[in-house]
Formats: structure tokens, C-alpha cells, sequence
């Protein structure tokens, strides 16, 4: 397949808007200027794109119940939060090739009538903070953003703004608190953000992927966009591969392509040709599947069938030597650190998970540990605030469904050791 | 119409409500934690989650609306197990001391652990650990015991607008924390202890001292401190208050209290309170028994009576008495006495604005209820920070600009600076230059009504100010001022807060008239601040010189005979000496004997050397309180009274609510002490004036006939719930009555001080009010010292730090005060408060009263200031 | 105490925002790279330039786990130990730093040159292990490239 997103991505200029325009960017946003709003929002409805930021949203739905509400100023926000572990496919876009993310949000701005964008960058990226402001300028000054977006009468402002270490803060309602200056928990829901978001105006937040495919779907057309992968949900995806691989990285494939082909084709396979034994195939809140279940079709629609999520499309890869408890505790240590406190069973079970699981890998685990966990796992699920605290569950109740082995193991061997 | 069913209950609803508040209506409970009623919904601890048929998730019900056909279980075998998760999970970091915590046996988290278990939880790593804080002096933090429901830091943020609080970190490792991470320094209102449903915010003042199950009486009475007169309940042990608290529905106030309300009612068992009668002899106060201070008292008042006739005594009344005590009060000076001469504090200001406005608009145009703030499309407020005068009338003002009401302030009002839309600060003397500009700015905004012609045609008359002028004379850009009269022009009902600056002012007639223009322009609400708990009640009993109970003039005849009628004597016609005049007649020699009522006029009272000198040359002085002040001691004979929580009675407040005031406690009554009114009914028979009261229920009742204002009211009316003006009585009516109304110069509109001087002004602290504040050792515990609050700038401009001592000098005294820098001040004011037991601000206030008001004038008081070093002050000294 | 180049720098941030609280998170960036912490003096002087209660930003600023309460050593090392890096050897970095600097998580070297922080993923999976050194960034380290790109900060 052409690559679309990462077009760009060897020219060491990528991130410069002369490179950007000589290789076709800006066009679309042209284009764009000469439709009507409305049949932007159109365009992107039948295109069938679906936001790329983890819960695969149908975007021309959420654009138009942004775009119904009366209420002014609206507020445009790309969620550049990449905090799922395992994701590093914003970066790249944000890094070497930002016009993209621009042209996609100030096409996005003019359709859905929002002056106002801010890119909510998370902290640990502080170089694409740089690369993102020198791009605006860039764009500033060339009249891709301002007052009067290429003298069409069109205006949209666009900023940085900076996160400072908060994951939770990659879900859109802790985004808009952050960027509200507060501390960035999720909000309840209704209102949504499209009626009631930033500043308690209209908001869209979409993710950075989701911006980048905008300037692609005017530019081909929603028609030849909505034929690029699976038929329910189209387009390019880029996936991160990391792990056990022989050649980790980005890939801009299309959606719907198979697990296994990610793994075995494009990043060569398994790294010392060892065998697999298990993979997370959207960011660690996904599901993991042991290795004889790589054969689904890696989209939104496709995943749940077969026992998991896309998520992010985050694929972490790990090969027999690995021990997965382990992977669990870790997993489960990330999802502690990063509860935001606000409900009971997120902020407290979550922690009693990790503590179960550091004693098993501490070797100090008992009989009931491994039903205690699933008992806990079960009274988190379901029952949190947001989705923070089921991924946290789900990791737990997956890892031990596919490999209540290992666990099994480690217990026993702490029961030896005790004996001993 | 909606119908929902829950646990087969089908209930119909007008409006979406919360699935909680629809079980509530259908009369199922469903237990929570986060959720409260006066806080916004949070939805963090899920112990409320519900099952809904259709809808694979439970759901929180606090945070759910019903819809049409929803169909809802509370109690499933889901639902009840999910509770239980829920529960287990707090109790993983909870701190399980119950046997030691104060909370125990009202703790919402133990009694839902009771009734869900689990017995015990399956947690086996160590608890969160977190000492227990104690760097308060109210406030006692265990955040072993904090369940993250965030319950106070809502309360704090949202509805008290303090911000003092908030939570800290995240994950399992947040809690709750001032921001010193020790003491609060908050405005100590005490409400996140009412929201907090475990143990983790306590109150140390009564820590380990009480188990809510010891509390053997809980007695529904109204706060003794200001105007506002919240609701509160004393929960009573023996014979002492243990804790105060209030309730949600009910009062003004609805489940809110303010420091003074919560913590500060323990001055009324000071060790400090009177005992025993004491009368002067050799020159000194010594003990004596009831029946001779009686003898003596009616024995002297005699004496001058018919020696100097009624007009040589006078007698001060006070806004902490009950309407009883003081309707008692002024019938001893009037029909007893033959004396005219009774006026309070009250006479200060409160009257005196209250007469101005009435006189144009009407009796009762004060009469506002307080929740109208809150509702109002619009707020101006000058003269004084309500937020510390009246805190629970601030906090409407604070919940309107949540509601992103405008909010326009003018003078500095350091509770309000978040929350005013717009902040006019002028410079000091200047503030009626700004009020003379917005006035001429509306009429040209504004169309007169034509309702009151004879008003509009003074307002016609007042000279325009421009706002070139305005800024030139306050220092306030004119675009803001003129910005002020754009939002103030787009209000359409807006509630005016006026305060007592405004009229202890050299321009005090000025800007009564502006505010009443303002009024009149705006189709304005007035809601006139109080410091003290029944100013109004005093101007409804007749506490003035010139008024009759029911708020009848003494001047108009026919309301003097039926008064006079009613006791078989003669009410003289002329009216009698205000507090202010009474002093200098005393100082002149024209009054011979004063009788003071629970008031301290040697300290309350402007340039207290002045005072105290008026009152050493009386021939007489008597003074009933309850403590040893410094009037008390200068007087012949000292009465020791019965505090606010030890009698019946009455208190009219700022909304002209009238509320029951109940005893809780016998207190000093088992020690000999009386009611006020008790007193001197004593002394009136002693007199050969029969007052035949048992108990405050009679003398209500006689105000009921006396006072056509009052006409048949009883306590039952006040306990039914809100009762209002004007009661079931008749208000006054009459036309506008203008005679008395100067209209100003322009020069009098545009006064700026001669040359640049730093003035004194006085500061209001929120920990304490008037003087019985002092006595409380839990305010004193937060705010024990007085201070001077200057502005930052000149502060750094002085190489002044934050609790420097500091020299304040006029040409009355000096005071020392450690400094308080304020960013927000102008720079050409120093304030000093009057709370104290020393160093008040009147020491340095000079004896100015207002010809037309009769009030005291407090601005234009120069003053210097000086940093004392204290190494140079030890080396001289 | 804020500066005046500080308040400057701060006002002109504000600009970028309709309210002034939206400017709280850019601004505690300002006084962390100003004085190396989130010292008290400047939550208070945040507030007071944002109108934002200091007790309000104390709990903002303690959300974030990339503002720090305490002085920190002369370089702050960020190094990444979730589950990618984890794979690929992270925490022999984690000895390592210990054994040779004397760093432990959410310590300062002796010498006051290093402080450590682990974080959660930081976006290098596929280059793992990394860390950020300052706002640098280094992936694909080793036991011994680690040491050589720490050399360099002094
Ligand atoms: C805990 C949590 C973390 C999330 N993190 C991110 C993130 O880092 N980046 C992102 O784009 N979306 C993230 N999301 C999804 C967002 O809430 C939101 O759905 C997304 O920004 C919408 O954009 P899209 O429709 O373009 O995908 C997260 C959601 C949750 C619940
Ligand atoms: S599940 Fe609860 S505690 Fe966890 S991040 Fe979401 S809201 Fe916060
Ligand atoms: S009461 Fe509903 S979540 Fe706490």
C-alpha cells in the first residue's frame, strides 16, 4: 500500500512546510475551503473513518453533534496524549510530519465552525513540542492559520498545549480539565464534550491519527477512502510494534490487516527466531492473546470477535522466554500509578491487585492468590468511573485466562521454597 | 411526564431528576458516600450504583437521570454484592480506629459497613500511613481515615468559595490538604466538617470530649453573632453546649454556618462572665447582693429623676439583646423614666440608612429575603465586605457569581476579590465621586419609571459627575467605571448590598442618597449588612430616640397617644438624644445618668479616650452584661446578665425575619444571673411601675398589642418556619416623604483629601464581630491578635514584611500592631479592626458625628505609620 | 517570588488561552524550569497571577507526576521501565544507575549531579529501552551507551 501519513517520513526536512508543500500538503485544505462546512462533515461521515485514538468513535457522527449545537465559541482539540504504553504512532506524525496534523485540524476547524484549536501534547514528548510550534509559525506565516486562513475569511487559531505526565489525561474529559487548568479526572458524562467541553463550549477532541486522515479523505474522496482496508472500518492505521520483534517500529498498513501478518511480515518476525508465546495487540489496556490467536484482522470492528480490542493498534510482542506474570505485575503497576484517584474501586482495588501479584512474583504467593485476584479483578470491572479501571481489570482477568499457568507456577514454587 | 419504576414502585415525574433523588421521592434509600445534598454530584465512590433493566452496566444512581419507562433495582443480588465491593475496597486504607475516633456512631462508613459487611476485609498488605494532624487549632486531619469522597474540598471550592483545601496527588495516595500541608488558614466556616461522612476531619475543639450518643438534648435556635441569624441546633450534654451544627433544611442558612456560629459559642461560658452583682464603693467594684444593687439603682434614678427630670437620663440598648429585652428597655426609659433619650449602636448606620430608604420608598423596603441574592440577574455592593459582616449572606453573593451573576464591588472587599465581576477600588474619601458617576452614567442609560415623580425629580437635581472627574478624584480609569455602569445598566432586578461605610462617612447623607438613586434606577433590591444579631429588632422595639415599636415616628402625634394611652402617661413629644449625643450631653454635663444595656460604649464607640472621660463625669452609670468590659468598669453598679443560649426571646434579623431564640443551657442562671429584661422590670417596680412579665411569652405578647407591626404575633408563628415581613401586621404607609432630603453640591460629590495622606479605616475581621468575640477562646484560637492590613506596595515601599510590627498614629493615639500585607488594597489606607481586647481602632478615632445622621464619621482619619524595630525598641527600652 | 521577565513570560502564555486558569499548567512549566522545582513561594505567585486559589494549584500541580515538589540534582534522568522497556532490559539500567551514581528512583545522586524518575511509557517501545535526560531524548540504550550519554551532562 502507498503510504499516506508517513509519506514524508525519510526526507530529514519532513517537518518543514516547504517539504510538507512540495509534496502535495495544503492542497486539501484548499480544496476544503471551497466546500460548504456541511458537506465536509459529510465527507467525512460516508468516508467511514473511525477515530484512531483507542474507542474507534465514528467521527462524522461526533463532528456533527458538535456542529448541531448552537452554542459559541467551539473549540477544536487533538488529543496528542499518547500515553497508552506501547503507542508511539502519534509521534512520528507529530515529529516528522506536523503540517499533516495541521492541515487536518484547520479543515476540521472550518467544518465544524471552531476558531479556537489547542493540540494537547503530552509531557514526555518535549521535542515535538518545539517541532509543533516552529510548524504553527511556519503555518502562521504562510496564512494556513490565523485570522484569515488562505484569504478565504476563515479564521482558526491553533496552539500547543503541554500535559505534564497524566495518562488518564488521554481520556477527552480529564484532557478538557487539564486544559482548564485542573486536575485532570474524567467528568461525567452526559454532558458530552461536543455540547459541554472545553470551557463548557461545543468541543471535538480527536486523536492525532484521526486529524491526519482528514486531509486524505478530501483529498481522494470519501468514495476512494472508504475502500482502503475493512469494509466497516477503512482507511490507512499506522501500528506500533514493539517487543520481541526482529524489526520493532511505526507501520502504516491498512486496516483489517492480520495480526500475524503484522508480526511475521512486515517486522520479519520473531526477534532470534524464538517462539512466540503471547501478544497485546492494542496497547496494554487491550486484551492479550497467547500466540495461536494472531489470526484476526487487526480494526475496530474485527478485534472484540476475536477476544480483544485494536485499541491504539499498539502491538507489544513477546517470545517464550518471557514471563508474564511479570508483564501482568508491571502492566498492573502502571495502571496504579496512573488511577486518578477519583473512584473506589480504580483507586483502591487496583492496588491490592498490584500487591497480590508482587507477592506471587516475590515468590511469597499462596493457594486462594490467583481466585483472589480474579475476585478483585471482577469487583473493579464494570463498576469504575471511566475505562481506566476496567483495562486494569481486564489485563488481570486476560493474563490469567490465557496463562493461569504461569501463575499456577509461580505459586508453586513459592509453596517449594517454603517447604524448603 | 416521566414515569419510572423502581424496585416495582412506578413513580411519575414532571422533570428529569437523578435515579437517587426519584428513589428518594418513591421512599427507597440507596446508600452513598460522595454524594450530598447541597454538593454537586462527584459520582466517585460507586456505592450507589443500580441495576437497570436493559442497560448492561450498573449505574451510579446519584449521577444518572431517570428517562421515560427506565425500570430500576436497588436491592439485587448485583447490586448488593457490588456495595459490598465497594466497601471492602475503602476499608483497605481506612484506618479501622473507630473505638477512638469521634466519629463513631455517626459515621456513615461504619454504619454501611454494619449493613453490608464484609466482617473483615481480605486486604493483607499494610494500610496507607498518614499521622493524624494537629497543626490546627480547630481542625484535626486524619487522612488514615479520608475516603477521597471529596465531599469538604466541594464544599470548600463550590459552596463556600474558600478554596482553602484541595486535593493532593493521586492514585490511593491522594488526600486532602490545606495548602501549608498543616494549619488551614481558611475562613475556618466548619462546613466540610458537616459534609465529611467519616472521621477525617474533626473538629478539635470538643475532640474525645463527647460521643454523639452522649448528647442528651438538641435545642433549634438562631446564631447570636450578626444580622443574618443562621439556624442552629446545640446539641446539649448536662448543662453545656458540646457542639453546634446545623441543619440542612433547616433556616436561612440551610445546612451552612459560618466560624462565629460554629465555633464561637463558647463565650458564653467564659470564666470571664459576670457572677455576682458588684457596686462601687470607695471607688472600687465590689460584690453586693441582688436586692441592694436594686435599692441602690432605684434609689439614684429617683434621685435624678426628680432632680434633673427624664431628659438627664439616657439609656443605650443593645443589638445582642432580644427584641424582648430591648421592647422592655426602651418602655423603662420612655414610660418609667420619662426619658426619650434611647438609642444603640443600631444608630450607627443601620438605622440611620434604613430611615433614608424608607423615607423614599416605603417601611420594609429592606425587607428582603436573603436566597433572593443568589437568584438575582445582578449584584453592587459598597461600604463593607459581606462576606465578613454577614459570611452567610457573602456566600449568596459568591454561589450568584458562580452563576456567572455579575457581581460589581466598590471599595476593597478582600473576601470578594475571586468572585466581583468588576472591583472599583477608589482611593480613600473618593468612593462618592465613583457612586455620583455610575448614577449619572444610568440616568443616561436608563429611563426613569415616573412611579415616585417627586423622587425623580431630587434625582434630577443631583449634579452630574463625569467620569473624567470620577477618575481623576478615585484613580479608577474612567473605562472602568464606565464599564461598571454597562453591566450595572443590563441588570433588571439587582440586589444592593450597602454596608456600614457608607454612611459613617463625612459624606454619609451623599451616598445614601446615590445608593437611593441607584436603587431607583436599577429596580434594586436593598439589603442593608448588620454586624450585630437584632439591629433591626432594635429599630422595631423603639430603641431610637425618635421612634415608637412597630417602627411608628415619635413625632407624629396620634402614634404617641396610642402608645402613651397604652401605659396611662405622657410620652414627651420631643425626640430624645442619639448614643452619640448622649455621650457629649454627658461630657456637657446635660446628662446625669446613664443605663446601659449590653453595650460597650467605652470601647465600641469612636475615640474611646473621648468617651471614657464623657462617661467618668456622669453622676451615674449602670451597666447589665455579662462581662466585666471596659464601660463596666467605669459604672457604679454592674448587673451580670444571661447569655444568648440561657433565655427566650426574639431576634429580628437583617431580612426583618423574625426567629425564636431558645435557651439551651441554664448557665449563669443557677449562679443568680437574670435576663435583661428581668432586670429592669425589677427596677421599674421598684420604680412604682408594675411589669408583670413570667417569662418573655408575656412581654411578646404585649409587643403583639403595642406594636401595630407586630400585631398578634407569637413564638409558634417564628418555629411554623420563615417568618417574614411584614409578619401579619401592619407596615406603615406613607407618600415619600422628601422634606428632609439635601440635595448635595457638586463640590460635596467630588471631595478628595486636600493633600496626599495615609488614612485609617476600619478592617472587619471574619473571626471576630463587635466584642463578645473576644471572649470565645476557639475565634481567639484562630485569630488571637489584631493587626493592621495594609497594602502590599506600601508595604514594600516601607521594607515592611508580613507580621512586622508596625506604629499606627493619629491624632486620637497610637496602636502597635504586627502587619498583614494585602495585594489587593489601595495604597492611602491602613485598617485596623475593633475586636479586641486592646489596641481597637477606636483608640486612634477621633469624636466626629455627622450633624444630619447623627452617626459617627470614620473616614478622612489621618494616620502615619511606623515600622518598630524591635532590636532598637529592646536597646532604648 | 515571580519576576518580572517570569511574569511576562506568563502573561504572554495567557494570551494563548479564553480564561486565565487554562494558562496554570504552562505556567508551573515556566517556574519548574526556572528554579528546578515547584517551589511554594511560586504556586502561591501562580495563583495570585492566574486568580487561581493557591491551595487549588498545590492540588494541581501534585496530579501530574512531571512537576516536582523538591529540589532536584543538576540533570533529571526520566527513565522509562513499562512493560517494552521493561522487555528490553530496563531495569539492569535501573541497578546500574544505583551502582554507579548512587541514583535510586525519586533520588538525587550524592553529588547533586543526577536525579531519577521512572516513568510509565514515554512513546520509544520500539527503541526501547529510553529515557529523557532534561527534555533530551535517548533510546535503544544499553549498559554501556547509557553511561557514555550521561558523561555529557555534567
Ligand atoms: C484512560 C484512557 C486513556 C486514553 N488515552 C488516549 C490517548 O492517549 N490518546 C488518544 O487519542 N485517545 C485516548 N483515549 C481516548 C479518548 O478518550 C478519546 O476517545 C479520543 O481522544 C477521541 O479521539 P478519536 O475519536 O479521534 O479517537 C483514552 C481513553 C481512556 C479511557
Ligand atoms: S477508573 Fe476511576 S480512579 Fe480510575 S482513572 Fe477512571 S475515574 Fe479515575
Ligand atoms: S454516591 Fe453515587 S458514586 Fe458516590
Amino acid at each position: 500500500m502507498e503510504k499516506y501519513l508517513l509519506r514524508n517520513i525519510d526526507n530529514p526536512d519532513s517537518a518543514h512546510l516547504v517539504e510538507y508543500v512540495k509534496a502535495g500538503g495544503y492542497k486539501a485544505l484548499a480544496k476544503a475551503l471551497e466546500m460548504k462546512p456541511a458537506d465536509i462533515i459529510g465527507e467525512v461521515k460516508n468516508s467511514g473513518l473511525r477515530g484512531r485514538g483507542g474507542a474507534g468513535f465514528p467521527t462524522g457522527m461526533k463532528w456533527s453533534f458538535a456542529a448541531a449545537d448552537p452554542k459559541r465559541p467551539k473549540y477544536l482539540l487533538c488529543n496528542a496524549d499518547e500515553g497508552e504504553p506501547g503507542t508511539f504512532k502519534d509521534r512520528p506524525l507529530l515529529e516528522k510530519n506536523p503540517h499533516l496534523l495541521i492541515e487536518g485540524m484547520v479543515i476540521s476547524g472550518y467544518a465544524l465552525g471552531a476558531e479556537y484549536g489547542y493540540i494537547y501534547l503530552r509531557g514526555e514528548y518535549p521535542a515535538a513540542k518545539d517541532i509543533l510550534e516552529g510548524a504553527l509559525r511556519q503555518a502562521h506565516e504562510k496564512g494556513y492559520l490565523g485570522d484569515n486562513v488562505l484569504g478565504k475569511g476563515v479564521a482558526f487559531h491553533l496552539s500547543v498545549h503541554q500535559g505534564a505526565g497524566a495518562y488518564i489525561c488521554g481520556e477527552e474529559t480529564a484532557l478538557i480539565d487539564s486544559l482548564e487548568g485542573k486536575r485532570g479526572q474524567p467528568r461525567i458524562k452526559p454532558p458530552f464534550p461536543v455540547n459541554e467541553g472545553y470551557l463548557s463550549k461545543p468541543t471535538v477532541v480527536n486523536n492525532v491519527e484521526t486529524f491526519a486522515n482528514i486531509p486524505y479523505i478530501i483529498e481522494i474522496g470519501a468514495d476512494a477512502y472508504s475502500k482502503i482496508g475493512s469494509a466497516e472500518c477503512p482507511g490507512p492505521k499506522l501500528y506500533s510494534v514493539s517487543g520481541h520483534v526482529k524489526k520493532p517500529g511505526v507501520y502504516e498498513l491498512p486496516m483489517g490487516v492480520t495480526l500475524r501478518e503484522i508480526i511475521y511480515v512486515h517486522c520479519g518476525g520473531i526477534a532470534g527466531d524464538r517462539k512466540l508465546k503471547a501478544v497485546i495487540p492494542g496497547g496494554i489496556s487491550t486484551p492479550v492473546l497467547p500466540a495461536d490467536k494472531i489470526d484476526c484482522p487487526m480494526d475496530f470492528a474485527s478485534m472484540p470477535k476475536h477476544g480483544s480490542m485494536l485499541g491504539s493498534g499498539a502491538v507489544m510482542v513477546f517470545d517464550e522466554t518471557v514471563d508474564l506474570v511479570k508483564v501482568c505485575l508491571r502492566a498492573t503497576k502502571f495502571f496504579e500509578h496512573e488511577s486518578c484517584g477519583k473512584c473506589t474501586p480504580c483507586r483502591e482495588g487496583v492496588g491490592w491487585m498490584r500487591s497480590i501479584l508482587e507477592r506471587i512474583v516475590k515468590g511469597a504467593g499462596t493457594g486462594g492468590d490467583i481466585e483472589l485476584l480474579l475476585e478483585v479483578a471482577k469487583n473493579i470491572a464494570g463498576k469504575t468511573f471511566c475505562p481506566l479501571g476496567d483495562g486494569a481489570a481486564s489485563v488481570v482477568q486476560h493474563f490469567i485466562k490465557h496463562f493461569r499457568n504461569e501463575f499456577e507456577e509461580h505459586i508453586e514454587k513459592s509453596k517449594v521454597g517454603a517447604s524448603a | 411526564m416521566i414515569t419510572v419504576t423502581i424496585n416495582g414502585k412506578k413513580l411519575l415525574l414532571e422533570k428529569p431528576v437523578t435515579i437517587l433523588d426519584a428513589a428518594k421521592r418513591a421512599g427507597i434509600h440507596i446508600p452513598t458516600l460522595c454524594h450530598h445534598e447541597i454538593l454537586e454530584a462527584f459520582g466517585g465512590c460507586r456505592l450507589c450504583l443500580v441495576e437497570i433493566e436493559k442497560v448492561p452496566r450498573l449505574q451510579t444512581s446519584c449521577t444518572m437521570n431517570v428517562t421515560d419507562g427506565m425500570v430500576v433495582w436497588t436491592e439485587t443480588e448485583k447490586v448488593v454484592e457490588a456495595r459490598k465491593a465497594m466497601l471492602e475496597f475503602l476499608l483497605i486504607n481506612h484506618a479501622l480506629d473507630c473505638p477512638y475516633c469521634d466519629k463513631a456512631g455517626e459515621c456513615d462508613l461504619q454504619d454501611l459497613s454494619m449493613k453490608y459487611g464484609p466482617a473483615a476485609g481480605r486486604f493483607a498488605e499494610g494500610k496507607r500511613k498518614h499521622p493524624e494532624s494537629y497543626d490546627d487549632p480547630i481542625i484535626v486531619r486524619n487522612m488514615e481515615r479520608c475516603i477521597s469522597c471529596t465531599r469538604c474540598v466541594r464544599m470548600c471550592e463550590r459552596v463556600q468559595g474558600d478554596s482553602a483545601i484541595s486535593m493532593v496527588n493521586r492514585t490511593s495516595k491522594t488526600f486532602v490538604e490545606p495548602f501549608s500541608g498543616g494549619r488551614y488558614n481558611c475562613e475556618y466556616c466548619g462546613n466540610c466538617l458537616t459534609v465529611c461522612p467519616v472521621g477525617a476531619i474533626m473538629s478539635r475543639l470538643h475532640k474525645h470530649t463527647y460521643r454523639p450518643w452522649y448528647i442528651e438534648k438538641e435545642v433549634n435556635t438562631v446564631c447570636s453573632y450578626c444580622g443574618v441569624g443562621c439556624s442552629l441546633t446545640a446539641q446539649v450534654r448536662g448543662d453545656s453546649i458540646v457542639r453546634v451544627v446545623p441543619e440542612m433544611e433547616k433556616g436561612l442558612n440551610k445546612g451552612l454556618l459560618c466560624n462565629r456560629g460554629r465555633f464561637g459559642y463558647d463565650y458564653v461560658t467564659s470564666p470571664q462572665r459576670l457572677k455576682t452583682p458588684l457596686i462601687r464603693k470607695e471607688g472600687e467594684l465590689q460584690q453586693a447582693t441582688w436586692s441592694e444593687a436594686f435599692a441602690f439603682i432605684a434609689q439614684k434614678l429617683k434621685e435624678i429623676k426628680e432632680k434633673e427630670g427624664g431628659s438627664a437620663i439616657a439609656g443605650i440598648a443593645s443589638a445582642r439583646c432580644t427584641n424582648e429585652d430591648n421592647y422592655v428597655f426602651q418602655k423603662f426609659l420612655r414610660v418609667v423614666l420619662g426619658s426619650n433619650n434611647i438609642d444603640s449602636v443600631a444608630g450607627f448606620a443601620f438605622a440611620p440608612a434604613q430611615r433614608f430608604f424608607e423615607n423614599i420608598f416605603g417601611q420594609g423596603v429592606t425587607a428582603n429575603p436573603l436566597h433572593g441574592i443568589s437568584r438575582s440577574d445582578g449584584i453592587f455592593i459598597t461600604g463593607a465586605d459581606p462576606t465578613t459582616v454577614n459570611p452567610i449572606l457573602g456566600l449568596q453573593v459568591r454561589g450568584a457569581s458562580r452563576k456567572r451573576v455579575p457581581v460589581v464591588t466598590l471599595g476593597h472587599m478582600p473576601g470578594l476579590v475571586r468572585f466581583a465581576t468588576q472591583r472599583l477600588v477608589p482611593q480613600p474619601l473618593t468612593d462618592t465621586a465613583v457612586l455620583a458617576a455610575l448614577v449619572t452614567e444610568l440616568i443616561k442609560r436608563r429611563p426613569l419609571s415616573g412611579e415616585k415623580p417627586a423622587f425623580e425629580e431630587i434625582i434630577g437635581k443631583i449634579p452630574p459627575v463625569s467620569l473624567k472627574d470620577a477618575e481623576e478624584r478615585s484613580g479608577i480609569p474612567a473605562g472602568e467605571i464606565g464599564g461598571c455602569a454597562e453591566i450595572l445598566s443590563g441588570m433588571t432586578n439587582p440586589a444592593l448590598i450597602i454596608g456600614r461605610d457608607s454612611v459613617q462617612s463625612s459624606r454619609g447623607q451623599e451616598n445614601l442618597l446615590l445608593l437611593a438613586a441607584l436603587t431607583y434606577l436599577l429596580n434594586g433590591r436593598i439589603y442593608l449588612l448588620s454586624e450585630l444579631p437584632n439591629e433591626q429588632g432594635l429599630v422595631d422595639m423603639g430603641c431610637l430616640p425618635d421612634m415608637l415599636p412597630g417602627g411608628r415616628p415619635l413625632a407624629v402625634e396620634s402614634f404617641r397617644k396610642r402608645y402613651g394611652e397604652f401605659f396611662s402617661t405622657e410620652i414627651p413629644a420631643a425626640p430624645g438624644l442619639s448614643l452619640m449625643e448622649s455621650i457629649e450631653g454627658a461630657k456637657a454635663g446635660k446628662i446625669k445618668a446613664l443605663y446601659i444595656m449590653g453595650e460597650n460604649v467605652a470601647y465600641n464607640v469612636p475615640d474611646t479616650a473621648f468617651v471614657k472621660e464623657a462617661l467618668s463625669s456622669l453622676e451615674f452609670i449602670v451597666v447589665q452584661d455579662i462581662f466585666l468590659n471596659e464601660t463596666a468598669r467605669l459604672a457604679h453598679v454592674v448587673l451580670p446578665t444571661l447569655a444568648w443560649s440561657e433565655k427566650e426571646g426574639s431576634y429580628t434579623n437583617l431580612e426583618r425575619r423574625l426567629q425564636h431564640v431558645r435557651k439551651a443551657v441554664e448557665g449563669a442562671r443557677s449562679s443568680g444571673s437574670m435576663e435583661d429584661w428581668r432586670i429592669i422590670a425589677e427596677i421599674s417596680r421598684m420604680l412604682g411601675t408594675e411589669m408583670k412579665y413570667s417569662d418573655a411569652g408575656d412581654i411578646l405578647a404585649e409587643i403583639a398589642k403595642v406594636s401595630p407591626l407586630h400585631k398578634g404575633i407569637t413564638y409558634g408563628d417564628m418555629d411554623a418556619g420563615e417568618f417574614l415581613w411584614p409578619y401579619k401586621g401592619e407596615p406603615l404607609r406613607h407618600d415619600v416623604s422628601i422634606a428632609g432630603i439635601e440635595i448635595p453640591e457638586a463640590g460635596s460629590l467630588l471631595k478628595k483629601p486636600e493633600k496626599e495622606a495615609l488614612y485609617v479605616g476600619i478592617e472587619r475581621p471574619l473571626f471576630h464581630s463587635a466584642t463578645q468575640s473576644r471572649s470565645s477562646s476557639a475565634l481567639n484560637s484562630i485569630l488571637p491578635e489584631p493587626y493592621v492590613r495594609l497594602s502590599r506596595a506600601l508595604a514594600q515601599r516601607m521594607s515592611i514584611a508580613d507580621g512586622d510590627s508596625v506604629a499606627v498614629s493619629t491624632s486620637a493615639g497610637t496602636v502597635e500592631l504586627p502587619a498583614l500585607l494585602d495585594p489587593d488594597m489601595p495604597e492611602g489606607m491602613v485598617l485596623v479592626a475593633n475586636n479586641f481586647a486592646d489596641r481597637g481602632v477606636f483608640r486612634v478615632m477621633s469624636w466626629r458625628m455627622h450633624a444630619a445622621t447623627k452617626s459617627p464619621v470614620l473616614d478622612g482619619m489621618e494616620a502615619t505609620l511606623r515600622k518598630i524595630d524591635r532590636k532598637t525598641a529592646e536597646v532604648s527600652g | 517570588m515571580l519576576n518580572e521577565k517570569l511574569v511576562a513570560e506568563i502573561n504572554r502564555l495567557r494570551s494563548k488561552y479564553k480564561d486565565a486558569r487554562s494558562c496554570l499548567l504552562p505556567s508551573l512549566y515556566v517556574v519548574q524550569r526556572e528554579e528546578g522545582w515547584i517551589t511554594p513561594d511560586a504556586m502561591t505567585a501562580v495563583g495570585e497571577l492566574l486568580n487561581v486559589p493557591k491551595a487549588t494549584v498545590k492540588g494541581v500541580a501534585t496530579f501530574y507526576s512531571m512537576y516536582r515538589h523538591k529540589p532536584m540534582g543538576r540533570h533529571l534522568i526520566q527513565l522509562c521501565t513499562n512493560v517494552a522497556c521493561m522487555l528490553m532490559g530496563a531495569e539492569s539500567l535501573v541497578d546500574l544507575l544505583k551502582e554507579k551514581y548512587g541514583l535510586t528512583p525519586n533520588g538525587t545522586s550524592p553529588d547533586g549531579r543526577f536525579s531519577l524518575v521512572i516513568m510509565e511509557c514515554i512513546g520509544a517501545c520500539g527503541t526501547a529501552p529510553a529515557m529523557l535526560v532534561d527534555t533530551d531524548f535517548h533510546d535503544s540504550l544499553n549498559d554501556k551507551n547509557i553511561l557514555e550519554i550521561l558523561e555529557s551532562y555534567q
